[in-house]
């Protein structure tokens, strides 16, 4: 199998089709408009040719995640409790309090789960394929019946390096 | 004379070069790039040192698996893998909807406050010692929007402005039009979401 695949960045692409002359398999030409994965032989042409830069090429194997150091991601988890409580918080507020509230709380709600999302992305968990979301969805597995299902099939399907 | 920067997006308000002081412009007086408020802008920064309470490491609670969940939904989300994504996405919504936390906005305040006076700064330490330049990128993202969350909470929100949030770093921008880019991530706005009332 090969190690990349074409993928198509929608907002960019100009559909200006030339990926498609280009394609020796049909997997650029698609009614969703994405490149066929099965098809895709990785070969890279459809990305040489499109002229506004809309398909990249990226591995099926991702590098092993770097190495944190154990500080940093404590002082970045505690930023992490904090920013989920406040967005938590603000859920309360949004569904209990009162209307002139609501707005206010949604914001936050949102806000602070972006923040935390991009917090734990630098406290070790960038890589979907790496060791520490293996580990976490281990555990997890532990512990979470209801969701065992779902748990062993993100086990399987993810690539871990 | 002195110079008040914005915090969020690094606009210098030069009282020399304006002719009016800092302090004699209305209270309302926004950031001209980024719509920071005034109460927002610095003139120099204060050190203020507050005790930490300790810790014991503990597991994740509701709450945290549940953002990781959808911090790992939206990268499965960027590499283009559909089925991992919609998979930590319906285990983040079931955490999120397990989690009970309950709370006012002065409890909120009071949280932002130690963030912005303890939990970043030290962070920002420990990452400049270790020099890992991604933590204190989102260090130096987080800290801003928190400081704009910080204003939203102590001020109305005009009911005739639209309201965005970028959908990268969390940043919120109240106004008509939306900024080119975001001011503190700097991605471009069709990440600027609108939040409808």
């Amino acid at each position: 199998m090969s190690e990349l695949r074409a993928v198509r960045n929608l907002r960019i692409c100009s559909k200006d089709c030339l990926c498609l002359f280009v394609c020796p398999t049909g997997a650029a030409d698609t009614e969703t408009g994405q490149i066929d994965f099965e098809k895709c032989i990785g070969c890279g042409a459809c990305s040489k040719a499109c002229p506004s830069g809309a398909i990249s090429m990226v591995p099926y194997k991702y590098p092993k995640q770097q190495e944190k150091d154990n500080e940093v991601t404590e002082r970045l988890k505690k930023i992490i409790s904090s920013k989920v409580e406040q967005e938590q918080i603000a859920k309360y507020i949004y569904e209990n309090g009162a209307d002139k509230e609501k707005l206010l709380a949604k914001i936050i709600m949102k806000s602070n789960r972006l923040i935390a999302e991009d917090l734990y992305r630098e406290a070790g968990y960038m890589l979907p394929q790496s060791n520490n979301t293996k580990k976490f969805l281990e555990d997890l597995l532990e512990k979470d019946k209801t969701n065992k299902e779902d748990i062993e099939k993100l086990l399987k399907l993810l690539d871990f390096n | 004379m002195k110079k008040y920067i914005c915090p969020i997006c690094g606009y210098v308000y030069d009282e020399e070069k304006e002719g009016v002081k800092f302090e004699d412009l209305p209270n309302d007086w926004k950031c001209p790039l980024c719509g920071a408020p005034k109460s927002l802008f610095k003139a120099e920064a204060v050190e203020v040192i507050i005790e930490e309470d300790e810790e014991e490491l503990r597991e994740m609670n509701y709450g945290e698996v549940s953002a990781l969940c959808s911090s790992l939904a939206s990268s499965c989300e960027k590499q283009y893998l559909e089925e991992e994504a919609k998979l930590f996405k319906k285990l983040a919504d079931y955490y999120n909807s397990k989690s009970k936390l309950k709370g006012n906005f002065e409890d909120l305040i009071n949280k932002i406050n130690k963030d912005l006076d303890l939990n970043y700064k030290k962070a920002r330490e420990i990452a400049t010692e270790k020099k890992d330049r991604g933590a204190l990128r989102v260090i130096t993202w987080g800290e801003k929007v928190t400081m704009i969350l910080k204003s939203l909470i102590n001020e109305d929100i005009p009911t005739d402005k639209k309201i965005y949030v970028c959908e990268v770093c969390g940043f919120v921008y109240i106004g008509d039009e939306k900024p080119d880019i975001c001011p503190v991530c700097k991605v471009p706005n069709f990440k600027l979401v609108e939040v409808v009332r």
